[in-house]
């Protein structure tokens, strides 16, 4: 390939793409479609399954009819996990692609990133990650087109109170009275302790930091050591889905065996369920396939994406991304416009079914006035799924207890 | 043909730098990113002029990022000031690690600017009540307000400023000292260049830009946090920019920053899943056919024959 | 001579005490740090032998890892096969994966100016990462397997014994590296053209192929520690960078061109790492462990040899 021609055909490219950042979208039909703009991790597993989802509910929709009779298009850009293209993203979806809602989220550093730029254009917003309560602070108060779906870090941490508050209530066999928390040493980990310290401060607790095998490390011995040493009636770690296995193949090694093992990670590695490890940790979630027993919309859901993907949806981003169109569209229909303050008027009054399983309600959380979900579920891998013991009104099974693992 | 390059290169350097203030926020923005790692790759060739490889553009840029949004937090600075007092820590650190550290050659001194950097990260993180920890720190207010187009021209006139920094290093004193050094450092010192003194200079210089830049980033984004300002992406694509625009210049940097960004973007655009395979691909492919990057195919394609060139 | 003599029986003294020390006080703090050790230096050696020869970083280094740990995981669960005894076919895959990365990329930048060589491994790194990430997803995968969590007990405390695996490979790879490297005709040839590929061209050493067979060994002892990284580890497409960056690290810290001071210095960082990890709090700072001795071992060297 001779100089030239390389030279000759990079000029070209550039050409080409530097043009198309300038060109606008074109769509100069008759009828001009309903936008969605959305902005995920598309290389994460969380936001192509978020973002899938929500195609499907825009495909769903578009095959029966459209929206107010006009189709429904969804415009996705990847966030790539950087703070400078999410706000970027939102940008080129405001002012090029000129969308009517957005959707999206999963990072909370990322979303740092977009909220100036949201909060110029003040779209209805249907945001389905950032749990930072740093995020939180960033939107403000009276940002009434802003509609947060993921619980809070401190709405998190208040459920997991609540749910086993009420679990020890109902079973009394189980106590909880002492725990340890092992914490990857990142913002997730850190907040997770930090939450959990200041919530069950009429408990014994202690904590340490360990290094996720998400950012390099991967050895817990030292963080189990000390936990074992502490014998707690919980033992919860909040790492990553790297983090799942070699946590319980560590503990086995050193033998820690505690009456309840609870792992917190955002998602789990795709073979857990299979692991003889597996059987009673218990975790917490949104969602889980079991949840289709409880609930028809969860499994229309999940129908509807395992014969569009041919996957099973791995996170609750999944349901979390099809809820965010959705919720939206349910609400235009209500108000018979999309017009933004109509919008907002139907998203509030409403409550929503939602493939979670909930009822979404829209409630002023500390700082903003939409807060969709505040609470996340528990659940427990039984016989490889996950099963949902609490809340009772979804629960799909008992709680094994004590965990036994390999001591059977 | 050759006499008339450079002026060429301006014209269409004006042209790319005015277009933006006409097309609306978005364009904005990605020039806004441009010209930050436009930024840190002509700092990041400043110094590789000598010779001395630095592996640590992000370190340097958290820490200014840092120092920005703690002195306005903190002790209530101007937005404007908190870069200058960004520059100042940063350069600062490296005139201190420096003179310790400006003795280590190649990957060496690379692999030490690196641990450096993740050293600052690490205090940072750790530093819960003053730094705010890993959930890092917002800013009570962005620059401008969030308004694109002034943040857009702050940036320009900051890109501009380090582009005229190094031509002065091209065209000064230190120029020939840092070529010597790069050449042949013991020829060098036998003729009397303190080595020491110009190495330091050029790195507490080019610290200085890229604390200032990391200050930037934060007055316009308005947050900090370790895992985003320290980012290892702000070490390696300034360098893969430099090496595809042509390194040892000003202009190669500037080029390789915009073709990289643009042609990013772009391929996001139209390859939602799996652009980032294809940015590596045309990284990999002109570092094949394009070794002297594409100043280097320029000058090729423009060279006098018979004539010396350079 | 005498002052390398004094230092070496110094050194040694001290890590005698130390390990007894360790023993009668904690032990479990020096099993850890040799398992630790153990990771370090049989993931470092390929990237020693690749540097101290061929004159390259190879920032794919990590990503390479990553995709022989992906193969040996699809050949383990297609086969039914332990990871173990995948070890054997990813090794053999990965030395023909190394030569054509090898021969479609670095080869044709070894006259560029090395920067083009470090840059255009991290293109490969990208391609290789973000490959994976298409075909298997970001979500992580690993193989449960018995055996990893076999466990001893001194006194009251029980250790994990199976991560003795890692120094056992980094002993088994250097043995193997030095025998090659001393005793094979290949192998001091490759010598010579690491320490003067100009001088080893001239004497009329096949420069081009045993850069070749250099890189590909590197790349089938990768594949080797991938198989065995998965009975340990979680594997996800990223998971190569940290590892890229530590091997790096250590190889600066052992001297390019030392392969058994490799060794040395992953049982310094090792132990220290783990030793850190034992103090209650101590999780934040075992990163800065690493990166401060490695800083004050690459300066105490250049400060001693300007003496």
């Amino acid at each position: 390939m001779s100089r030239k021609l390389s030279a000759i055909s990079f000029i070209l490219l550039f050409m080409l793409s530097f043009g198309s950042i300038f060109a606008t979208g074109q769509t100069e039909g008759e009828v001009k479609p309903i936008k969605f703009g959305g902005v995920w991790p598309l290389g994460d597993i969380t936001g192509a399954q978020a973002s899938k989802a929500a195609q499907l509910a825009v495909d769903e929709l578009n095959a029966n009819g459209g929206l107010l009779g006009r189709p429904v298009e969804l415009i996705v850009i990847d966030s790539e996990f950087s703070p400078e293209k999410g706000a970027a993203a939102i940008e080129r979806l405001a002012t090029v692609d000129k969308v009517d809602f957005f959707v999206g989220g999963m990072s909370s550093g990322v979303h740092l990133g977009q909220i100036p730029a949201l909060k110029k254009y003040k779209k209805v917003t249907m945001w389905t990650g950032a749990a930072s309560h740093l995020a939180e602070e960033a939107v403000g108060a009276n940002q009434d087109w802003y509609f947060h779906l993921h619980p809070w870090d401190y709405n998190q941490g208040a459920s997991y109170v609540e749910g086993w508050n009420d679990i020890a209530e109902k079973y009394s066999e189980i106590s909880i009275d002492r725990w340890f928390l092992a914490y990857e040493e990142g913002p997730f980990g850190s907040a997770s302790f930090e939450a959990t310290k200041t919530l069950f401060a009429d408990m014994e607790i202690d904590g340490e930091a360990f290094q996720s095998a998400a950012a390099g490390g991967g050895d817990y011995t030292a963080v189990l050591q000390r936990a074992k040493e502490y014998d707690p009636d919980v033992f919860i770690w909040a790492g990553y889905a790297a983090d799942a296995l070699p946590m319980m193949e560590q503990a086995k090694a050193i033998n820690f065996v505690p009456r309840l093992f609870v792992g917190a990670p955002p998602g789990w590695p795709s073979d857990f369920g299979e692991s003889k490890l597996a059987e009673d940790v218990t975790l917490y979630g949104m969602w889980a396939p079991a949840i289709n027993t409880v609930s028809v919309k969860s499994t229309l859901f999940s129908v509807g994406y395992e014969t569009k993907y041919n996957e099973i949806p791995a996170t609750y981003f999944a349901p979390l991304g099809y809820t965010s169109i959705d919720i939206i569209v349910q609400a235009v229909k209500a108000a018979g416009t999309i017009e933004t303050d109509a919008v907002i008027a139907a998203l509030k009054a409403n409550p929503y079914e939602s493939a979670l399983g909930e009822v979404i309600n829209f409630k002023p959380s500390n700082v903003i006035s939409n807060q969709g979900i505040c609470q996340q579920k528990i659940l427990q891998w039984q016989n490889g799924e996950q099963e949902v013991i609490w809340p009772f009104d979804f629960a799909t099974s008992n709680p094994a207890y004590p965990f036994k693992g390999w001591t059977k | 043909m050759r006499k008339k390059l450079p002026y060429i290169f301006m014209a269409l350097g004006i042209l790319l730098l005015i277009l933006p203030f006409f097309s609306g926020p978005y364009v904005q923005s990605i020039g806004r990113t441009v010209i930050t790692y436009m930024i840190l790759a002509i700092s990041w060739d400043m110094l590789i002029r000598s010779g001395q490889l630095s592996f640590g553009i992000a370190g340097f840029f958290g820490l200014g990022s840092y120092a920005a949004v703690l002195s306005v937090v903190n002790l209530s600075f101007n937005p404007f000031l908190s870069m200058l007092i960004a520059a100042v820590v940063a350069g600062g650190v490296a005139f201190l690690v420096g003179s310790i550290v400006l003795r280590l050659r190649g990957m060496y001194f690379a692999i030490t600017t690196l641990a450096l950097g993740e050293i600052f990260k690490i205090i940072i993180h750790n530093w819960h009540d003053v730094t705010g920890g890993p959930n890092g720190k917002l800013l009570p207010k962005l620059a401008f307000d969030g308004d694109s187009v002034p943040s857009y021209a702050m940036m320009v006139i900051f890109a501009l400023l380090v582009i005229a920094i190094s031509e002065y290093f091209r065209k000064s004193k230190i120029h020939y000292a840092l070529t010597a050094i790069r050449d042949n450092e013991i020829v060098a010192k036998s003729t009397g260049i303190n080595i020491y003194k110009y190495l330091l200079i050029a790195f507490t210089i080019t610290a200085a830009i890229q604390g200032a830049a990391g200050a930037g980033f934060a007055q316009l984004y308005g947050f900090v946090t370790p895992e985003s300002s320290f980012n290892a992406n702000y070490t390696l694509i300034p360098l893969a920019m430099a090496l595809l625009g042509g390194m040892y210049s000003t202009w190669g940097p500037v080029i390789g920053a915009v073709v990289l960004g643009v042609l990013g973007e772009f391929l996001k655009l139209y390859i939602p899943y799996g652009h980032l395979v294809v940015y590596g691909l045309i990284i990999i492919l002109v570092l094949l056919f394009m070794p002297r990057g594409i100043v280097g195919v320029v000058n090729r394609l423009t060279a006098d024959k018979g004539v010396g060139n350079e | 001579m005498i002052n390398k003599k004094i230092y070496l029986i110094a050194g040694i003294g001290i890590a005698v005490i130390s390990a007894v020390f360790f023993m009668l006080t904690n032990p479990t703090l020096l099993v850890y740090g040799v398992q630790r050790a153990g990771i370090y230096a049989a993931i470092a050696l390929p990237m020693a032998l690749v540097l101290g020869i061929v004159h390259i970083v190879n920032l794919a280094h990590g990503e390479m890892m990553m995709v022989a740990a992906y193969l040996s995981y699809f050949i383990s669960r297609t086969f039914d096969l332990d990871p173990l005894l995948a070890a054997i076919p990813t090794g053999i895959i990965m030395f023909f994966l190394g030569i054509f990365i090898f021969k479609t990329t670095i080869y044709h930048t070894l006259k560029a100016p090395e920067l083009n060589q470090l840059i255009l491994t991290f293109g490969v790194a990208m391609v290789l990462s973000q490959t994976i990430n298409l075909m298997a997803t970001s979500q992580p995968r690993k193989i449960s397997l018995d055996y990893v969590s076999a466990s001893a007990s001194i006194g009251e405390v029980s250790f994990g014994i199976y991560d003795f695996i890692f120094p056992a490979l980094a002993i088994i790879f250097l043995i193997i590296l030095m025998y090659f490297l001393k005793k094979t005709r290949i192998g001091k040839a490759a010598t010579a053209v690491g320490q003067n590929p100009r001088g080893a061209l001239i004497v009329g050493i096949n420069v081009d192929l045993t850069y070749t067979v250099i890189f590909a060994v590197a790349s089938a002892l990768i594949g080797i520690f991938g198989s065995v990284f998965i009975t340990k580890f979680s594997i996800f497409p990223a998971v190569g960078g940290a590892y890229t960056m530590k091997s790096f690290a250590l190889v600066a810290m052992a001297g390019i061109g030392n392969l058994p001071k490799i060794i040395t210095a992953s049982l310094i960082l090792g132990i220290a790492e783990s030793f850190v990890m034992s103090i209650p709090g101590g999780a934040g700072w075992t990163p800065m462990i690493f990166f401060g001795l490695i800083i004050f071992v690459i300066l105490s060297r250049s400060f001693r040899s300007k003496h």
